[in-house]
């Protein structure tokens, strides 16, 4: 055998870029005209930016120094915020936890059942928080309930879209074990599947718990209860700087809950 | 040597349920004290079902829903998905450089550390509130201004969470590209460039869809509080008491949400997947993802 020498390694080609690519980036050159330009869209304008930036300025100035007296008169909304949000979560999550089986694939193998749940879930997903607010206090009148409701049904939401991929990945070893030994459905997806999906489904219902605070503070603002109504009639009023009370109280609240909530998920997940 | 029976292995002890029990009774008390505080009459709780049953039934079967209106719907959902897009661009093209400097390799503990405490406190804020106590009174009501209002407020919020999102991701790369990067001269901004951007663009570009499919939704909703786009013929209909008209609304916001969510959804899939060797990465981010960015849907 003769040693030959090896060709020298020739550079390889770049890769070309593919059409799809280019195709994409003017779809969405397109659709960006269509949306800033003034004829058919926002008439979004960068100079005119830069004009409303110094007046933003002065109205965040209004802001400070905030008006601390205001305090003592958010506590009772506020208070009502997080009661909301303890009972939407609670019966958002429990439902949840059902509606949840029916809409994945592994303990709902009957198509008509399933397709059913997951077009009603994408059709309660397709409406936000303030959407809600706004039809249940048309239906029952202003107050915490509306609010409630809206609540409960963005959880639904939520936790279903949540734990219904959660479910689609669960390890189907146990259901197989537990379909072995002669368990029937319910007992399948008691013993072989809720077991597997628990951590997640408390870590998922922390975690809507902790939106709520926060979307209950928005959803008040059209009659729905909670600290939501006082920014309503504030900024009525241009009262920016009983405003920023409640912004900072608002901010405070959903932290504190945030790390509550992170500390409790580290420890059960 | 004498055979001695090996003892039968004991059953493991039942893992302790204590603590379980605890926390499943300091929630239920929770639950049962807000319920019991809550000022709710039991009347309207009774009288839940005949006011929903009847708003819908105004809305959708009394006259039928207000057909007529339906370009005018559509016009309204139009700009609402105008809002969330320029919206969505402006958080894509802010969030990307505070997200690399959210990123513990590559700003450091401290500097990433002072970034993302600045991206969670924007997180924090709703982008109706946004709305209504910044942008709003900053370029008005009405027309033009409104719709502007929303975009800024829904590309403000989007800063925060999509510099998170892209920090965590960048914080998962394989440093080897980098670091060849730098051995073969690049600068800081070069290795940026050709060593962490093409690893992450793939995931940064589908949470920048999703985003999108989330600031609808909050486009929808801006214009209640007067930010522009359907929302605000939405409250009007309501306030004025014009359920078919409503009806239309709520079928135009419905049916265009998840148009859009299926269409995102394909691409992002897409783009997810065209990314070869990179499908286990690809789940784990999945699965928490989700997570913290539905997070801001509210």
């Amino acid at each position: 055998m003769t040693a030959e020498a090896p060709p020298a390694a020739t550079r390889p080609a770049r890769p070309r870029g593919s059409p799809w690519g280019i195709a994409a980036l003017l779809v969405f050159a397109a659709i960006t005209w269509w949306a800033a330009s003034e004829e058919f869209g926002i008439g979004f304008d960068v100079i005119q930016l830069a004009t409303n930036l110094t007046r933003g300025s002065q109205i965040i100035g209004e802001f400070f120094p905030p008006n601390w007296e205001y305090l003592p008169r958010t506590y009772g909304p506020m208070l009502e915020t997080f009661k909301m949000a303890v009972i939407a979560s609670a019966l958002g999550c429990g439902i949840a936890l059902f509606i949840s089986f029916l809409a994945s694939r592994v303990t709902t193998p009957n198509p008509p059942t399933y397709l059913v749940s997951r077009s009603v879930l994408n059709v309660i997903r397709a409406l936000p928080d303030l959407l809600y607010a706004l039809i249940f206090v048309a239906a029952v009148g202003v107050g915490p309930l509306p609010g409630i409701l809206a609540l409960f049904f963005f959880n639904v939401g939520v936790v279903v879209k949540l734990l219904s991929e959660t479910i689609d990945g669960v390890d189907t070893g146990p259901i197989e074990a537990a379909r072995a030994t002669g368990a029937n459905r319910t007992q399948t997806v008691r013993w072989a599947v809720v077991p597997q999906v628990l951590p997640n489904y408390v870590a998922y219902s922390l975690y809507v718990f902790e939106l709520n605070i926060r979307a209950s503070a928005v959803i008040g603002i059209v009659g729905a209860g909670g600290i939501g109504n006082n920014i309503n009639t504030e900024r009525r009023f241009f009262n920016y700087d009983n405003l920023s009370v409640i912004l900072i109280e608002i901010f405070l609240f959903v932290v504190v809950i945030e790390l509550i909530s992170i500390w409790l998920r580290r420890r059960l997940v | 040597m004498t055979a001695v029976a090996r003892a039968a292995p004991a059953r493991p002890p039942r893992p302790s349920t204590r603590n379980r029990w605890l926390a499943t009774t300091a929630v239920l008390a929770l639950v049962v004290w807000a319920m019991a505080t809550a000022e709710i009459d039991l009347e309207r709780i009774a009288s839940l079902p005949e006011g929903i049953g009847l708003l819908f039934y105004r809305m959708f079967l009394e006259t039928g829903p207000e057909w007529s209106y339906l370009p005018d719907a559509v016009q309204g959902m139009l700009q609402s998905i105008q809002i969330a897009w320029i919206g969505t661009i402006i958080g894509a093209v802010i969030s990307l450089p505070l997200g690399l400097l959210g990123a513990r390799n590559v700003s450091g503990i401290l500097g990433s550390n002072v970034m993302r405490q600045i991206l969670n406190a924007i997180r924090a804020v709703p982008e109706v509130i946004l709305a209504v106590v910044v942008f709003i009174p900053m370029v008005g009501i009405g027309g033009a201004a409104s719709a502007y209002a929303g975009t800024l407020a829904i590309g403000v919020h989007s800063i925060g969470t999509l510099g998170k999102l892209t920090a965590e991701v960048v914080e998962g790369i394989d440093p080897g590209p980098v670091e060849a990067a730098r051995a073969a001269g690049g600068n800081t901004v070069q290795e940026q460039r050709w060593g962490v951007i093409p690893q992450v663009m793939p995931d940064i570009i589908a949470f920048w869809l999703y985003r999108f499919e989330i600031n609808i939704r909050a486009s929808a909703i801006l214009g209640v509080v007067g930010a522009g786009g359907i929302g605000t013929s939405l409250e009007q209909a309501m306030t004025f008491s014009r359920f078919p008209r409503a009806g239309v609304i709520i079928i135009v916001i419905i049916v265009a949400t998840i148009l859009v969510d299926t269409a995102s959804g394909w691409l992002r899939r897409r783009i997810i997947e065209g990314g070869a060797g990179r499908v286990e990465e690809v789940e784990i981010t999945g699965m928490s993802s989700p997570l913290r960015m539905d997070g801001d849907a509210g």
